[in-house]
């Protein structure tokens, strides 16, 4: 998988391994920024209050 | 053959790498992250109180908070700061906004006014449910609130004072009597009140991790003042 998308990035070595971080950091800020805050509340820890 | 084999094995692999890697960046993300958020979302709403507060009319110093009933409070607008909370228990810089209502977004800024129950310093109930963990912990040391605590809520105007009864009273989900203007608990007695009064309720989620029972304190309005006369004894001793 990773070997693939290494081989079909673009540039030499340095060009490739600078736009891999890039899209490295991409994915963290997606999870942190959309996937995390959508998946948090599906655990226990928000059931702070009481209700029926 | 052993080459796809090999293939099907690598990628395999690397998707559990991957899995393994999102799986801990998602624990960063619930154990600090959220806290990260939480402090300056809970620093900004504070802030937005107290500069609110420059422009609001005092009430009469010599009048006590009940007595100023001419001025018709203005209704609590979701979402938005109502006041702060000091429990010198909980840590001495311990101060956390109140925001009106319990939505999930509320509670990542603040501690969450229940939107049915009194206001605060009202006779009835000010109910207020907060994070045990995630988002600051702002009640991680629930346990160790007493008998006799001070629980310390300023909306600008009014100091509020009030004392905790019992220690915390652990019970289900479902035992939605405990915010009743006059707290009725499944277990009976649980929170000793036997007539109206100015009631306050804390709640939270027990075990720390879990969502299985809450945690629950109440107090009683113990004293106010007027905040021209300074901080209650309860914050400056």
């Amino acid at each position: 998988m990773y070997g693939w998308i290494w081989r079909h990035l673009p540039g030499n070595a340095w060009v490739r391994g600078v736009i891999s971080l890039v899209l490295v950091l991409a994915v963290v800020y997606a999870l942190f920024q959309y996937v995390f805050p959508w998946a948090e509340p599906l655990l226990p820890f928000n059931d702070v209050t009481v209700d029926a | 053959m052993g080459l796809s084999v090999r293939l099907v094995v690598r990628t395999l692999s690397e998707l559990c790498i991957t899995v393994g890697t999102v799986i801990v960046l998602f624990v960063v993300h619930v154990m600090f992250w959220t806290g990260i958020k939480a402090d300056s979302a809970t620093a900004a709403q504070v802030d937005l109180l107290r500069r609110a507060w420059v422009d609001q009319p005092l009430p009469p110093a010599t009048k006590a908070p009940e007595a100023t009933g001419t001025l018709t409070p203005q209704p609590y607008a979701a979402g938005k700061g109502i006041a702060v909370m000091y429990i010198p228990r909980l840590g001495e810089d311990w101060e956390w906004p109140v925001l009106e209502g319990t939505a999930p977004a509320t509670l990542k800024k603040g501690l969450g006014h229940y939107a049915s129950t009194a206001r605060l310093g009202a006779t009835g109930n000010f109910a207020v449910a907060g994070h045990r963990r995630t988002y600051g912990d702002p009640f991680k040391d629930f346990p160790s609130l007493r008998p006799g605590d001070a629980v310390v809520l300023t909306d600008g105007a009014t100091w509020y004072t009030y004392r905790i009864e019992r220690k915390p009273y652990r019970t289900v989900p479902t035992d939605t009597g405990v915010i009743d203007p006059v707290p009725r608990p499944l277990r009976k007695n649980a929170a000793g009140f036997d007539g109206p009064g100015r009631y306050l309720t804390l709640t939270t989620c027990e075990p720390e991790w879990g969502s299985s029972h809450r945690l629950i304190v109440w107090a009683h309005l113990d004293a106010t003042q007027p905040v021209t006369q300074g901080k209650p004894p309860s914050l400056t001793g």
